[in-house]
């Protein structure tokens, strides 16, 4: 034990590292027994059939691997879509009707760039290997919704900032600037939504089972709170009244879909069970509280200055809220083995996508 | 060894079978297996995994718990209250299942087709690699595994799961796990003769009075929304009770749908965007 340290017991002046797991890196200096097993105390004899020969588990042991992001990848959920909608509008209003409106063009790149930024920089940190995130970009993978999403990120992030720095009109830097805009607003629009399909293509049974309804949360979510985002600047009251109505729409749209999320899922009770109890519950609950409330605040008559921020403050709150909600819920769910197999014998796993289950059980 | 194996099965013994399609796998028969844990350790220690902590579970005699980044055959102890069929005890309604479980190597893979960097392979072996040089420790196979094998080592950043041992593969040897398997509970060979083999011992153990017995993911027919595994198993209860899905899915035959409602919920907000700034074009002046 003491030759090497490293967990693998092989004394170098016998042994040569070079097995297919030999690079594997362990701390030199770990104690081996830190922490004790991961695993929570028993309170009953662990032997013992807990769940009945009904609905049996491997001594409660989760059947799946649980998310192994950190708080990063939530956290860009939310940066990430309020990048792409802010993109999304700031090209809108550049196409539709930019007279007079150059300032939200200017502060939508701004809030797309300052999040195509911090995205980037979040997802490289939630890296196991942060030195390689170039290697999102080796291949073009389309059936990876993380590859893809690597791919748009890489053309919004750039464009954005790019659009943001050219931002004054006028002249060969305004056309290009002008360009970056619309291409960022373009590949805006998946990067509000890819973030949906990349938890979607999972087999965490609520994100499965949620993945009709999912796109239209993280979208809508995403339009609040870059609207939200802006509403916390200074605008026109035309601007103002743009950005109003983009902010009810996305906090309605977002109250819709995350009621439908909760049908969607609730198909199978044990899949949605996730969505209402402990902290993703809560953050579900806390996000329609604080959504709903931003929208409130935007319907309710006054114009005054506290009542925009205030809704901003909400709608951006609420947007969060949502996707480590979503992360959270997905967490609970992996760790849950009767979520996965209750959503599997009601014909919601392989069958539902081949027609045909798959034998899983002995002939009779 | 061999002689009960050419026995079981009625097939050449391992040693002597042709590789035909190239495709190799394991076929673990749980009803043999005795839960030595050669098969762990001829893991650990060819390919040189460090351990993962050494600790007491209270899980039978399952201190292992779960397949991960270092631990790439897992013994499974299950304790049941029923009698295997045909079986009678001497201490009541009783009876052990044992079972070595691996990675699937599916025929459709989630962690390969999740995969973001190309990081994960498809060897010559038809064997599901993770190479890790080109790996960048992203996490998104560990949920794309509709069988919870594939993890990511905390300190060393990088995912890592059962290679079918690469390395003996390409020096023509069989995988260290299925060397060490005193009973040959794990089978390893070409895959169309573990198919065969498998059918075999099935319909042995039926005539022996093992109804409850069934193969599990021997093929596409039979594990659909997998297409089938390289390492497929015989069993003799419900998948559930091994840790094992019922009826488990690629994620990506399953995500067309989340395409297409993600591609309307982008319609919908750039229309939403354009409604903004048209709706109050009237009011314009200020």
């Amino acid at each position: 034990m003491s030759s090497s340290g490293d967990g693998r017991n092989v004394d170098p002046s016998l042994g040569v590292l070079e097995g297919e797991g030999a690079e594997q890196a362990t701390p030199s200096d770990r104690v081996v027994t830190k922490g004790g097993p991961p695993l929570e105390v028993w309170d009953r004899m662990p032997s013992s059939d807990g769940g009945g020969r009904d609905d049996p588990t491997y001594f409660d042991r989760p059947v799946l691997k649980r998310p192994v992001w950190k708080w990063y990848v939530p956290a860009y959920f939310a940066v990430g879509g309020a990048a792409g909608a802010a993109a999304a509008l700031g090209a809108a209003a550049q196409l539709a009707d930019r007279r007079g409106l150059d300032g939200l063009i200017r502060r939508c790149r701004w809030v797309a760039a300052a999040g195509g930024a911090v995205g980037t920089v979040l997802l490289i940190a939630d890296l196991g290997k942060p030195g390689r995130f170039l290697n999102m970009l080796r291949v073009v993978r389309p059936s990876s919704p993380m590859n893809v999403g690597s791919w748009v990120l890489a053309i919004v992030a750039p464009a954005a900032a790019g659009s943001a720095a050219l931002s004054r009109p006028g002249g060969i830097t305004g056309f290009a600037g002008d360009l970056s805009g619309l291409m960022s607003g373009a590949a805006g629009l998946p990067l509000a939504g890819y973030t949906a399909v990349l938890v979607a293509n999972t087999a965490v049974p609520v994100w499965q089972g949620a993945r009709r309804t999912a796109p239209p949360v993280f979208v809508a979510s995403a339009m609040s709170a870059a609207a939200s985002l802006l509403q916390l600047m200074k605008l026109t009251d035309r601007e103002e009244r743009i950005v109003r109505r983009f902010a009810v729409m996305g906090a309605a749209a977002d109250l819709a879909s995350e009621f439908a999320l909760e049908r969607e899922a609730g198909r199978v009770e044990r899949v949605a069970k996730s969505l209402h109890e402990g902290r993703s519950g809560a953050l579900l609950t806390a996000s329609k509280s604080l959504i709903a409330g931003s929208l409130v605040m935007n319907l309710a008559p006054g114009r005054w200055r506290w009542k925009r921020v205030l809704a901003g403050i909400l709608g951006a709150l609420g947007a969060v809220a949502v996707k480590f909600g979503i992360m959270e819920a997905g967490t609970a769910s992996a760790a849950d083995p009767r979520a996965t197999f209750h959503q599997q014998r009601a014909g919601l796993g392989g069958a539902e996508a081949t027609g045909r289950p798959a034998v899983a059980a002995p002939p009779n | 060894m061999s002689v009960f194996e050419s026995e079981r099965t009625g097939l050449p013994q391992r040693e002597e079978a042709t590789p035909g399609s190239g495709r190799v796998g394991f076929f673990t028969d749980t009803t043999v297996c005795i839960g030595c844990k050669a098969c762990e350790v001829a893991c650990k220690e060819w390919n040189q995994l460090p351990d993962d902590g050494m600790f007491f579970t209270g899980m039978s005699y399952d201190n292992t718990v779960a397949l991960g980044a270092s631990t790439w055959r897992h013994v499974e102890f299950i304790e049941r209250p029923v009698p295997l069929g045909g079986q009678i005890t001497g201490a009541g309604n009783f009876s052990w299942l044992l079972m070595s479980d691996v990675c699937k190597h599916c025929q459709r893979a989630g962690c390969l087709e999740n995969c973001p960097t190309g990081a994960i392979v498809r060897t010559e072996f038809d064997t599901v690699y993770v190479q890790p040089d080109v790996c960048n420790g992203c996490g998104y196979c560990i949920v794309g595994c509709p069988f919870g094998v594939i993890d990511r080592r905390e300190e060393d950043g990088r995912a890592w799961k059962c290679t079918m041992c690469y390395d003996r593969l390409k020096d023509d040897m069989t995988p260290a796990c299925a060397k060490a398997c005193p009973t040959d509970s794990i089978q390893f060979g070409d895959l169309d003769q573990l198919q065969e083999a498998a059918r075999i011992r099935l319909q042995t153990l039926h005539e022996r009075g093992v109804s409850e017995a069934y193969l599990y993911g021997v093929d596409q027919a039979n594990q659909p929304g997998t297409e089938g595994l390289n390492a497929f198993f015989l069993l003799v209860d419900r998948p559930e009770v091994y840790n094992l899905p019922p009826d488990p899915v690629v994620p990506s035959k399953k995500v067309g749908a989340a395409w297409a409602s993600m591609v309307l919920a982008a319609a919908g907000m750039a229309a939403a965007a354009f409604a903004a700034v048209l709706a109050g074009r009237d009011e314009k002046p200020q």
